[in-house]
């Protein structure tokens, strides 16, 4: 049995919706351990309202936040499937589809960037980034809606032969910049080696991996566990107005390459939203977040 | 927790503090958009006419999804803060051209707004992003929606609030700002963040 149009239309347009109504479970509780590891009661207070409106919205199921951003999905392809219909076109189908029927409805964010004009279509939305899984008998779809918020804030610069030290201290340079600014506590991603678009989609996938889980070469590990510290020591806390938690997890994912070495910092706020769902070759739907 | 009633006196407004947290009754306007702002200099600048007053009022960058109700009348659907800085250039002007009581958004205001805040009397409001159903929940009732030519969260939306909040204050009436003091903080702090990773990658 193929995975069809119709399957795909319909995952890719439930995942976004999702992923706008619940902030995920295992960042509701990294957001609950940094409530009762915070000292500053401001910090405190602002994490408790996070986790409040976190609830409020998955039990009235409407949204977290207002800014809906643009459709991100990152999909990957098993080897073992068939396919029947255009499941690119499905996606693109299922997201004009939703912006139709979805309740409550969604802001106009799909931004023309020549324009600045801003309604419910345009070129290349939504954004896909397509893989392929050797051996699986399923389609892996993850949905992570991005809005200006955090988006703003991502970065890539490019080294020749950076030492750790410098490709740490550049990690910390984009923490520094972007402050207070993108909704924290955040999640970040880094992105090293590769090439430029191949160390940027690096990055977005770091921040994709479950809450807090540790890169399986030791090395990355440890530079993850020093920048969470690193990060948190700068104060800057919950929504930017001070505290202890200013990101909940770092995540770094690396690729050989030339020496030309890129490092992208992606982050994502606190409501890290991100649905998944895997569609099986004999017809099963199962969510996996 | 500190709880305000709009219009706020001067002196209430200075009674508040860079830390502390508020809840607001009463009318507040919002917009989530730089054509708006921007409109709002022309306003200021004599060059369009404003659709209401903001003398003394509560502006803050807040999205909002306005829709006409089966009734005829307006509602909002939820609303939620967005980015503030986007709009540093442009808040000196329009903060001290209508004496704003009180910005607000999320992020923070630079150095130059800040100083008109204090020229006037006017604290920055830091709202919980992705706190919609929680700020949504505080809407009594819709005052206005003005400028409808424009996407929903652009307009220029007037509102009656009740306990809108907890809000925490950013930036106060004395020129004391948060997001500038942890900044240069952490700034301060880098060279001592920088050599503790060090020490822990064992350079």
């Amino acid at each position: 049995m193929p995975i069809t149009y119709a399957m795909m239309k319909q995952a890719t347009a439930d995942l976004y919706s999702w992923s706008l109504r619940k902030v995920p479970d295992d960042t509701k509780a990294a957001l609950a351990r940094a409530r009762d590891a915070e000292s500053n009661p401001v910090a405190q207070r602002t994490l408790d309202i996070m986790l409040k409106s976190a609830i409020a919205a998955e039990t009235s199921d409407r949204f977290v936040c207002s800014d809906s951003g643009v459709p991100v999905y990152s999909i990957g392809l098993g080897t073992r499937i068939t396919m029947d219909g255009d499941i690119k076109q499905a996606v693109v189908d299922g997201f004009a589809e939703l912006v139709e029927t979805i309740r409550p409805p969604l802001l106009k964010h799909v931004t023309n960037p020549l324009t600045n004009e801003r309604g419910y279509h345009g070129k290349d939305m939504p954004l896909i980034t397509w893989d392929v899984i050797g051996g699986a008998d399923y389609v892996d779809i993850t949905c992570q809606p991005k809005a200006l918020g955090s988006g703003r804030w991502a970065a890539l610069e490019i080294f020749s032969f950076p030492s750790l030290a410098r490709i740490e201290e550049y990690v910390m340079e984009c923490v520094l910049k972007a402050g207070s600014q993108h909704c924290p506590p955040v999640v970040i991603g880094v992105g090293i080696g590769g090439t430029f678009d191949h160390c940027a989609k690096l990055a977005k996938l770091a921040t994709m991996r479950p809450m807090g889980s540790r890169n399986p070469e030791p090395v990355v590990a440890a530079m993850e566990e020093r920048l969470l510290r690193a990060t948190n020591l700068t104060g800057f806390g919950p929504m930017g107005t001070g505290g202890d938690t200013t990101a909940l997890a770092v995540h770094v994912e690396y690729a050989s390459g030339h020496g030309f070495t890129p490092v992208a910092v992606a982050f994502n706020c606190w409501i890290n939203r991100r649905t998944r769902a895997r569609l099986y070759d004999d017809g099963r739907v199962e969510r996996v977040e | 927790m500190k709880r305000l009633t709009l219009p706020a006196s001067r002196e209430a407004i200075r009674e508040l503090r860079a830390g502390d947290m508020v809840l607001l009754d009463g009318e507040i306007t919002i917009t989530a958009g730089l054509p708006t702002i921007q409109r709002l200099v022309e306003c200021a600048n004599g060059t369009r006419e404003l659709p209401q007053a903001l003398e003394g009022a509560a502006l803050f960058h807040l999205g909002s999804y306005s829709q006409e109700t089966a009734s005829g009348g307006l509602e909002i659907l939820y609303m939620n803060p967005t980015t503030s800085t986007r709009f540093n250039p442009l808040m000196p002007g329009l903060i001290r051209h209508f004496s704003l009581c009180m910005v607000g958004g999320k992020g923070g205001l630079d150095a130059a707004c800040a100083a008109a805040m204090a020229e006037v009397g006017c604290v920055y409001l830091s709202f919980l992003g992705g706190g919609a159903e929680l700020h949504t929940s505080a809407i009594r009732e819709v005052v206005s929606v003005h400028w409808s030519d424009l996407v929903a969260h652009y307009r220029l939306v007037t509102l009656r609030v009740e306990g809108l909040g907890p809000l925490t204050v950013g930036i106060d009436a004395h020129g004391k700002s948060l997001y500038a003091d942890l900044h240069d903080a952490a700034a301060r702090r880098m060279p001592e963040i920088l050599a503790g990773l060090a020490a822990a990658r064992g350079d």
